[in-house]
């Protein structure tokens, strides 16, 4: 873009005398921006030093001692989260940026510090017994206290994580963790809870404006995770009249997310809802084409198919300028 | 010779401009909108997701779409598979074009599932036709060149521009290779001299005005080109191709000056990159880095895996903080400060997932059979090199 090119612009009355003299100032450039490269190298450092220090430890554990090393551990999380209730700002249910550069990742630290201290002992010395789901609790609340206190989106996740941990844990316990066979119908139908916890959450820290911007991640998972264990729940159930329940859920579940992703303009959860819902029905079409096991119903197959992603285009392009235009 | 409409790409530009113009407020947003409807764009371009779930779904219908095709008409065996597969490529090519001229599709995930599909389908079935008698990988890999360099010039796809680059530097490689045994002692010295000379050539081009609908193809070369510069006199790298290439595993002849060229080359890229304030080289150099660390690593044990580990990692979080420290305030040009343009990155929240995925799972050791509902999706195709 040259002068010549500003000059036209004012001369068809386009911009302002004041604009095309603040175009035509000598422009300064501006400063390339190294963030993500450094944030990069931050994180490739802390995974290579933690990565380090823990096969260290490994290796020497003979030498070292058990205590020696939960010790160190936990003087790392105690440091840590000093360090962080010290400089952190004063707690709100609005966003609450960052001090500095490094307070997210000394906290992240910290974090994994403590749930590796936990972990650790259970692991060790059996502080909870065999109370899986103690073990399992502490941590997360942890978590969870940690990400809404310092505003922490990566540790908000962790939690989330962690509850699903636990809620798996605390259903099946011993068969899980034992025999590695456990009963798969229970643990769907545990997911679909956590699913609904999830959504839950969203919904409420939407409409009570608590930490709003939280709003996503529980949105996130809690989608997945009910579509995936609804899914899952179908073909477990696969011949019995469960199935249909599990897929009337599934559709519920896709209308409701039509009408929040419309509320709040989000093109992602709307394509999520597209492509799972597209995906439970094409599996019932299936399921009815191959009743009938003839040629026929295979042709069939291939124009189902070529129809109906023809047609999810249209619809997809229609939500695109709904969302645009709305 | 593009097949999108010039004017319009042309006036994505110039909004463009006037977007960055906007944002220093440099102008207002009214005569932005006035300026907006003088330069129109008529472009059909959805945000990222609905590309991705285009795209997805355009790979459905062709994939369909073909099988229904043969499963009707090659089963009767009229045409061989090289010839069946080409003719599906113009099939996908001519609906690529029609979606173009008439929907006016520009990067809307139809366009870019459809220009992959018809490249694919074309050099696949090409292959087929060569494997039937010997494997000649050096006419496959010129046959690549072309179609890509074709479909670079007329859609601009830097995906396309970067296989094409690729595929001429493969060419020059099997064509040297081919020599004999002088071929095989100056092969990376060619590369090297093949790889500098495309770069400049680039580098030449680059800001011609005639050619500023290619400015992210030519990236893409420039990419290409700086990787294939410092791959071609890697030490490890040059031992491995020469052992293969002469079927013996002695120690390579000039071993210190490729030792230099893996340890130099990122050094230099590095102070090229912050000397012109070129994004570009920089990551590529700090990629070189970790390369040439590892290179080194396959040769030399010197220190046990944890030292090494938490000396590295001490190293660039050292390096982090000096950076942090000298850049507290901008300085020459370079800033700490995270870009002002809305970034897909924060949109997706992209961090907290990275490190739910790494370290979500460190916690009790029992865990590990109940990952059910944590981050399975991981950022999908977020990662995409744009």
């Amino acid at each position: 873009m040259d002068a010549e090119f500003y000059k036209t612009l004012f001369d068809d009355g386009l911009i302002s005398e004041e604009s095309f003299n603040k175009l035509n100032q000598p422009q300064q450039h501006p400063d390339l921006s190294v963030h993500w490269e450094v944030r990069t190298l931050l994180y490739v450092g802390v995974v290579l030093l933690t990565g380090g220090l823990g096969l260290a430890v490994y290796e020497n554990i003979d030498t070292i001692g058990h205590t020696a090393v939960l010790t160190l551990i936990g003087l790392i999380a105690a440091g840590c989260f000093i360090y962080c209730f010290r400089t952190t700002k004063p707690f709100s249910w609005d966003k609450v940026s960052a001090p500095n550069a490094y307070f997210d990742y000394i906290l992240l630290l910290g974090s994994i510090s403590l749930v590796s201290f936990i972990g650790y002992w259970q692991f060790q010395y059996h502080i909870f017994g065999t109370d899986y789901g103690l073990a399992t609790l502490i941590p997360m609340l942890a978590l969870f206290f940690t990400g809404y206190y310092f505003d922490h989106l990566g540790i908000l996740s962790m939690a989330i994580a962690n509850l699903a941990v636990w809620m798996g844990v605390s259903v099946t316990p011993k068969a899980l963790l034992l025999q590695n066979d456990f009963d798969k119908g229970t643990l769907t139908n545990t997911y679909i809870v956590l699913a609904i916890v999830l959504l839950a959450a969203a919904f409420l820290t939407d409409r009570y404006r608590l930490k709003k911007h939280f709003k996503f991640s529980y949105q996130h998972y809690g989608v997945h995770a009910g579509y995936i264990s609804l899914l899952a729940g179908y073909f477990h159930y696969y011949d019995g009249y469960l199935a249909a329940v599990y897929m009337l859920a599934l559709f519920l579940l896709s209308a409701l997310l039509y009408f929040d992703a419309m509320k709040n303009k989000s093109f992602y959860f709307l394509l999520l809802m597209t492509l799972y819902t597209y995906f439970a029905i094409s599996c019932l079409v299936m399921r009815m084409l191959f009743l009938a096991a003839t040629e026929g119903a295979l042709y069939l197959a291939f124009f189902y198919f070529i129809g109906s992603a023809l047609a999810l285009i249209f619809l997809l392009i229609h939500f695109n300028k709904k969302l645009k235009t709305a | 010779m593009i097949a999108y409409n010039k004017t319009w790409l042309n006036n994505l530009r110039v909004l463009a401009v006037f977007k960055g113009n906007l944002e220093q407020g440099r102008i207002t947003s009214e005569e932005f909108s006035s300026i907006s409807a003088v330069y129109p764009v008529g472009f059909y371009t959805p945000g990222f997701f609905a590309r991705f779930g285009l795209a997805v779904l355009t790979f459905v219908i062709v994939l369909f779409g073909d099988g229904l095709l043969s499963l009707m008409f090659w089963v009767s065996g009229a045409v061989g598979p090289s010839g069946w597969i080409v003719f599906l490529a113009l099939l996908s090519y001519g609906s690529l074009e029609l979606m173009i001229h008439t929907r006016h599709h520009f990067r809307s995930g139809v366009d870019d599932a459809l220009l992959f599909l018809s490249a694919f389908q074309v050099i696949a079935g090409v292959a087929i036709f060569l494997y039937a008698g010997d494997e000649n990988y050096l006419a496959l890999s010129f046959i690549i060149f072309l179609v890509t360099l074709f479909l670079t010039i007329r859609f601009l796809d830097t995906l396309m521009a970067a296989v094409c680059v690729a595929s001429l530097f493969s060419t020059i490689y099997l064509g040297v290779e081919k020599i004999g045994a002088i071929g095989l002692t100056v092969i990376p010295f060619v590369m090297i001299i093949a790889s500098a000379l495309v770069y400049l050539a680039v580098m030449h081009v680059k800001d011609d005005i005639a050619l500023n609908n290619y400015q992210y193809c030519f990236v893409a070369a420039q990419v290409i080109c700086l990787l294939t510069f410092y791959a071609a006199g890697n030490y490890y790298i040059v031992q491995t191709l020469s052992n293969e290439l002469h079927g013996t595993t002695t120690p390579i002849a000039l071993a210190p000056f490729f030792w230099a060229w893996t340890f130099l080359v990122p050094v230099l890229y590095l102070g090229f990159g912050i000397k012109r304030k070129d994004i570009v080289t920089l990551r590529i150099s700090l990629l070189l880095i970790a390369a040439a660390a590892l290179t080194f690593r396959t040769y030399y044990h010197i220190l046990p895996v944890d030292i090494m580990l938490t000396l590295s990692g001490a190293i660039v979080l050292g390096l982090v903080y000096a950076i942090t420290k000298y850049l507290k305030h901008p300085k020459h040009g370079f800033t700490l400060e995270a870009p002002n343009q809305a970034n897909l990155m924060d949109d997706l929240k992209i961090e907290s997932l990275v490190v739910a995925q790494t370290f979500g799972h460190t916690q009790t050791p029992q865990n590990d059979d109940a990952k059910f509902g944590g981050g399975k999706f991981g950022g999908g195709g977020a990662s995409d090199g744009f």
